[in-house]
C-alpha cells in the first residue's frame, strides 16, 4: 500500500461524493431529520419552566434556582402558604401549572451568615422535573449557602416532591433519545456511501484503469474507507452540533460515534464487495440501515417498555442496540464500565468479522474478476 | 533484430479459464516503434492477450516482456512502462476531463503540467472543465489515449480503440494514434475493424479460437493471398458511345498478357487497376471466418 495513491483515491471520491446527487442526498438526509428532530424537540419539550417564589426577603438565591432551567419564569407568591397549596404534600398527585416551589425566609442570607441554619422549603414537580435535575437544584441551592456563609455549614432544605419521576422519564429524555437516534441514521450513509463507491468503480470499469496504474487493490480499499470515515465523522458532528449532543460524557460519546461509524464503514464495504451495480448496494443497504435504526428508536426508556419481551430478545442481537445503548448511556451520564466495555466489545468485534468477511469476498472477487 | 529492441516479446503464451482455452499458444514480438495489430472477432482471445500483457492477469502458461519486464514477476516495474486505453470508456463521468487526468497524475506522481501537455496532444484544451458525461464518444476516446499517455510510457496497448465511433470520431482517435506512431511509441492495438487495422498498423497478427493463425505486414499478407490479376475497363467493340466494359486479366497466363497488349495497342483500354486482396478477404481466407 501507498499512502500518495491512496489520498490521491481518496481526494478524487471526496469530490466526486459531492458532485453525485445520490450520494449529496445521503448526506442531507441525517442533517434533515436532525433539524425535524430539533424542531420537534423544540415544539413539545420546551416551555417556560415556572417557579412559584415566596421570597419576602429577596434573597439571591432565587437567580440560582431559575438560572438551573433555559428557560423559566419566577412568579411571586404572597405567602407560604400560597406556595404549599399550588403544589400539596410530599408524594401528593395532583395537576399543578408549577415546576418549582420556594418558600424563603425573610432573613435568609442575614441568618446564613450568621452561621444558623435556616429553613428553606423546595416544591418539585415531578412532571417538568426529572431526578437529575432535583438532585442539581438541591446542589446549586447548597452551593449558595455555601458562598453566602461559607465555611459555615449550609442550609437545611426541605423538598417536597409531586408527581413523583420515575428514575426515568420518557418524556425527559425524548431529547436524549432523538440525539441517538439521529446519530444511527447519520451512520446508515457510510453504509451506502462506501458500498456505492466500491461497486461504481467495479461498474464503471474504472477499477481496470486502477489496476494497471501504480495504485493497488488495498489502495482503493483504504482509500474509500478513509473518504467514508472523513463524511461519517463530519457528518456525526454536524448532527451532534444540530441536537445539542455535546452532553454528557463527551469523550465516550465520541468515541461511541468512531465506533459506530467503523462499524457502519465495514459494512458498506461488504455489501460493496458482494454487489456488483450500486443499484443493488443501495436496495440492500437501505434494507440493512433500517434493521441498524430499529435500535436507534429502542433504546433507553422505551427498551424499558419491551424488557421481557420476545422484542427486546430480537433487538440484543443487534449489534446497532449495543452501539445505541453506549451513545445512550454516555449521553445520559449513565455508563457503567461493564456496559461499556461489553457494547465496544460487540461493536468493534463484528467491525473485525465484517470488515474479515469483506476482505475473504474481495480476494474471491478478484480471481472471479480476472476470469471474466 | 536485438532482443532489447523488442518493445513486447510473448513466448507461447496460455490462458485458459476453467475449461476454456481463451489463449493457446501464442508467441509473436513486436519491435520498438511499431504499431501491432492483433485482429481478429469478438471472443477471439484479443482482450484476454492484451490482460495478459499488462498484468491485469496471469498467463497459465508461456511467459511474456513488455518494455523490459516480465509481465508476471515485475509487475510493478511493468504499470509504469505501459499505458492502456481500455475496450470500455471507463472514465469518471461526472468529474471534469482535467481531474480525470490529474487523478492519474497523482496516482503517478507526475507535475500537474502534464495534464494540460496530454489535453494539448489530443487537441481537448479547451474542453478541459467540462464534464466528461457532457463529450462525445470519440472525445472520450482521446481522454482515454491523453490518461494512458499523462507518464509517457514506451508502450501502448489500445484495446479496439475504434470501437462504438462514428468515422469521424474514428478518423480523429486515428490521427492520435498515428501521431505517436510517428513520435516513435510502440503501440499494440486490437480490433476487429480490418480497415483500421490496415491504414495503422505495420504489422498484424490475425487470432482466431486463442491462436495466432498469422503475422505478417498487411501488405505482405495481401500479397501473398492475393490474386495475381488486373482489371481492366476497355471502350466496347465498334462502339464510341461511352459504353464500357470490364475485364479481369491473370498476370501469368500468356494468352491474358497478349490480350492486353493488343487493346494497348489499339487504344481501347479506359483503366486498369490491380486485383489486390484486401485484409479481410486474406483474414476471410486465412481463418476461414469473417472478421466480425
Amino acid at each position: 500500500m501507498h499512502i500518495r495513491n491512496i489520498l490521491a483515491i481518496a481526494r478524487k471520491d471526496a469530490l466526486d461524493v459531492l458532485l453525485n446527487k445520490t450520494t449529496m442526498t445521503l448526506l442531507i438526509t441525517p442533517i434533515v431529520l436532525s433539524i425535524l428532530f430539533a424542531v420537534i424537540t423544540n415544539l413539545f419539550g420546551s416551555h417556560k419552566t415556572q417557579i412559584l417564589v415566596y421570597n419576602p426577603g429577596n434573597s439571591a438565591v432565587v437567580q440560582v434556582v431559575s438560572g438551573a432551567f433555559s428557560d423559566s419564569q419566577v412568579i411571586a407568591a404572597s405567602s407560604p402558604a400560597d406556595v404549599a397549596s399550588a403544589f400539596g404534600p410530599d408524594g401528593s398527585h395532583k395537576s399543578s401549572p408549577y415546576a418549582v416551589g420556594l418558600v424563603i425566609p425573610a432573613n435568609f442570607d442575614v441568618a446564613l451568615r450568621q452561621g444558623s441554619h435556616p429553613q428553606m422549603s423546595l416544591y418539585i414537580n415531578g412532571d417538568d422535573v426529572n431526578i437529575q435535575q432535583r438532585q442539581l437544584l438541591q446542589s446549586a441551592i447548597t452551593n449558595y449557602s455555601r458562598v453566602v456563609a461559607d465555611p459555615s455549614p449550609p442550609t437545611s432544605i426541605i423538598t417536597s416532591t409531586i408527581n413523583p419521576p420515575a428514575p426515568t422519564n420518557i418524556g425527559q429524555d425524548l431529547g436524549t433519545l432523538y440525539i441517538t437516534t439521529a446519530l444511527l441514521v447519520s451512520f446508515m450513509v457510510s453504509i451506502s456511501l462506501v458500498g456505492s463507491l466500491l461497486v461504481e468503480e467495479k461498474e464503471k470499469k474504472t477499477l481496470r484503469m486502477l489496476m494497471v496504474s501504480p495504485a493497488s487493490f488495498g489502495d482503493v480499499v483504504v482509500g474509500k474507507l478513509l473518504v467514508g470515515l472523513g463524511y461519517q465523522l463530519l457528518l456525526s458532528l454536524v448532527v451532534m452540533v444540530i441536537q445539542g449532543g455535546f452532553i454528557g460524557q463527551v469523550p465516550l460519546v465520541l468515541f461511541f460515534v468512531l465506533c459506530g461509524a467503523c462499524f457502519s464503514l465495514s459494512l458498506g464495504l461488504l455489501l460493496g464487495s458482494i454487489f456488483q451495480s450500486a443499484s443493488s448496494v443501495g436496495g440492500v443497504a437501505g434494507l440493512v440501515s433500517i434493521i441498524f435504526f430499529i435500535p436507534g428508536i429502542l433504546v433507553g426508556p422505551l427498551f424499558q417498555a419491551f424488557q421481557g419481551t420476545i422484542v427486546a430478545q430480537l433487538i440484543r442481537i443487534l449489534p446497532s442496540y449495543y452501539l445505541a445503548d453506549g451513545i445512550y448511556n454516555a449521553l445520559t451520564n449513565k455508563t457503567v464500565f461493564s456496559n461499556a466495555l461489553l457494547d465496544t466489545i460487540v461493536v468493534l468485534g463484528c467491525t473485525a468479522i465484517l470488515l474479515l468477511a469483506s476482505v475473504w469476498t474481495l480476494r474471491r472477487q478478484a480471481s472471479v474478476v480476472a476470469a471474466i | 533484430m536485438e532482443t532489447n529492441d523488442l518493445m513486447i516479446e510473448a513466448v507461447n503464451l496460455s490462458r485458459t479459464f476453467g475449461n476454456k482455452k481463451a489463449v493457446i499458444d501464442m508467441s509473436f514480438c513486436v519491435p520498438r516503434g511499431e504499431i501491432f495489430g492483433l485482429l481478429g472477432p469478438n471472443g477471439a482471445g484479443k482482450t484476454t492477450t492484451i490482460r495478459m500483457l499488462t498484468g491485469q492477469i496471469d498467463p497459465t502458461a508461456g511467459h511474456a516482456r513488455v518494455a523490459g519486464c516480465d509481465v508476471v514477476k515485475e509487475r510493478a516495474m511493468l504499470k509504469r512502462r505501459i499505458g492502456v486505453v481500455f475496450e470500455d470508456q471507463n472514465l469518471y463521468e461526472r468529474l471534469s476531463a482535467r481531474y480525470n487526468l490529474a487523478f492519474s497524475c497523482w496516482l503517478y506522481g507526475l507535475p500537474k503540467s502534464r495534464v494540460d501537455e496530454a489535453l494539448e496532444l489530443v487537441h481537448l484544451r479547451d474542453r478541459a472543465k467540462e464534464p466528461i458525461r457532457a463529450f462525445s464518444n470519440g472525445m472520450k476516446q482521446r481522454i482515454m489515449i491523453a490518461r494512458a499517455l499523462l507518464h509517457r510510457p514506451p508502450v501502448l496497448f489500445l484495446d479496439e480503440p475504434g470501437r462504438g465511433l462514428d468515422p469521424i470520431a474514428a478518423r480523429e482517435v486515428r490521427q492520435t494514434i498515428d501521431h505517436l506512431r510517428q513520435e516513435g511509441m510502440t503501440i499494440l492495438l486490437t480490433t476487429h475493424l480490418m480497415e483500421e487495422a490496415d491504414l495503422l498498423c505495420q504489422r498484424v497478427g490475425f487470432i482466431v479460437n486463442g491462436r495466432l493463425v498469422a503475422n505478417d505486414t498487411p501488405r505482405n499478407l495481401k500479397l501473398s493471398h492475393g490474386q495475381r490479376a488486373l482489371a481492366v475497363t476497355l471502350d466496347s467493340d465498334g462502339a464510341h458511345n461511352g459504353a464500357l466494359q470490364e475485364v479481369t486479366l491473370n498476370m501469368d497466363d500468356p494468352y491474358d498478357q497478349g490480350r492486353l497488349a493488343q487493346w494497348i495497342a489499339q487504344e481501347k483500354v479506359r483503366a486498369i487497376h490491380s486485383c489486390e486482396a484486401t485484409l479481410e478477404d486474406v483474414f476471410i481466407e486465412v481463418a476461414g471466418v469473417r472478421p466480425a
